[in-house]
């Protein structure tokens, strides 16, 4: 067997796909060459490496919610009582429970965002905080000055003063973003390798800092929240709302919240 | 049951997590995937009279899929990544040469898989996707892709060749 004829089956060979004559012979092509084995080897690896560990998102419920309703309509007419449908179509039963509890679902969610007014923000934050840090997880720590100059030219708004990092933490990113249909800046924060903290500053005279659920750091007292695992502080300071997702720990969130708030 | 039209729904709802993850691949906004992936159903349900049951339902949605993305693509003016075979070999050698982004050895292996994908060129991050990810024999790739077999092995094993370098301190 040849290379090329044994590379063409590797993909195969390595989801235990082949047929086994073909296998035998395309592990016996591979013992003898370094390099049929190493490409096999990294064909194996990288297989199970990205089915086993590559993100995956689950279907929002109510999209489940919406295909499910857009499945119903497409099935027989009940003309004989629902009884005797789901007689019929028994799998519907668990359908319709399904159904049900997504419409709940998408009802209770519904429901707490449009009950609390922080819960949409922290909602879209978190969106905001996951693709920040996939961006920044490539990049240099580039100049802070530099960063934050450009920033307040790009704002629309006053920043007043901004931390700019230090020994422990870097800035890495700035953005200029929209949060509730207002204009806000995103500046992302790097702590240690793989611990990033976004902040987000919009204008924030007529915001709301709900007065439950406050942490106290030193002598602030910001709104606190854990939402997917991670932590969130929301306060004002000087005429701007800020908002902190953090993948760090509480105490150093805390830490990093004081030196923000403290540059201020 | 004999009838498509009441088979279609009992078993195409089991399907919708693995379509929502190929469209957030695809169009990564996430309202445009949930479009693409209702749109999908709509067409599935317009379509299953050709669908033959016993056949690879599965497939079938994932291929409409598919061909839904690229028919908004096309709608909307936005052709997918043009794939130039050469452009992309020498990517590799580059990234060889270069070694991985910097930061790589730092992040999360879940961060740096994602930021390896999404570099991928969109024809080879489907491929990868349907393969590894939703483990689809590479005959059902090329159906789903509307491509030959062998097509789709040259795409994987040039997409290999990528993410290999990408994520180098993971595959040694």
């Amino acid at each position: 067997m040849e290379c090329c004829e044994a590379r063409d089956h590797l993909a195969e060979l390595a989801r235990n796909r082949l047929e086994p004559d073909l296998a035998d012979a395309v592990r016996a092509h591979a013992a003898g060459c370094v390099g049929c084995a190493d490409a096999l080897r990294v064909e194996a690896a990288l297989h199970a490496l990205i089915r086993e560990r590559a993100p995956r998102y689950a279907a929002p419920p109510a999209l489940r919610a919406r295909v499910q309703a857009a499945l119903r309509k497409s099935e027989v007419p009940i003309s004989s009582g629902w009884r005797a449908w789901l007689s019929l179509h028994p799998w519907m039963g668990t359908g319709l429970a399904g159904a049900l509890v997504a419409l709940i679902a998408v009802w209770v969610g519904t429901t707490w965002l449009a009950a609390d007014p922080v819960a949409r923000l922290v909602s879209r934050a978190l969106d905001e905080h996951v693709e920040y840090a996939r961006e920044a997880m490539h990049r240099p720590a580039p100049n802070p000055v530099d960063l934050l100059a450009t920033l307040r030219s790009q704002a629309g708004f006053a920043l007043g003063p901004l931390f700019p990092g230090d020994a422990e933490v870097q800035l890495i990113s700035t953005k200029t973003a929209e949060l509730r249909s207002k204009p806000a800046v995103a500046l992302v924060y790097r702590n240690g390798p793989e611990r990033y903290a976004t902040l987000l500053l919009m204008p924030g005279a007529d915001a709301t800092i709900p007065a439950e659920d406050r942490l106290p750091i030193e002598s602030f007292k910001p709104y606190h929240r854990v939402a997917s695992g991670k932590q969130v502080l929301y306060w004002k300071q000087n005429d701007l709302a800020c908002l902190m997702v953090s993948d760090l720990d509480g105490p150093a969130t805390a830490a990093l919240f004081l030196k923000i708030r403290k540059a201020a | 049951m004999d009838d498509p039209l009441s088979q279609l729904p009992a078993e195409a709802l089991t399907h919708l997590d693995g379509l929502y993850n190929l469209a957030r691949w695809l169009v990564r906004d996430p309202a445009e995937a949930e479009d693409l992936v209702q749109e999908t159903y709509l067409r599935a349900l317009k379509g299953s009279h050709q669908f033959q049951v016993g056949t690879n339902l599965r497939a079938w949605l994932f291929q409409i899929l598919r061909n839904t993305f690229f028919t908004q693509y096309r709608k909307q003016g936005r052709e997918p990544e043009a794939v130039d075979p050469e452009v992309l070999d020498t990517m590799a050698t580059r990234l060889g040469a270069a070694g991985p982004p910097s930061g790589a050895s730092n992040g999360t292996l879940s961060v740096d898989l994602r930021a390896a994908l999404q570099q991928l060129p969109e024809d080879y991050r489907a491929v990868v996707l349907l393969a590894d990810v939703e483990d689809f024999t590479m005959t059902e790739v090329a159906d789903i892709m509307g491509c030959p077999v062998g097509t789709v092995k040259s795409r994987l094993f040039r997409a290999r060749a990528i993410l290999q370098e990408l994520l180098r301190d993971y595959v040694r």
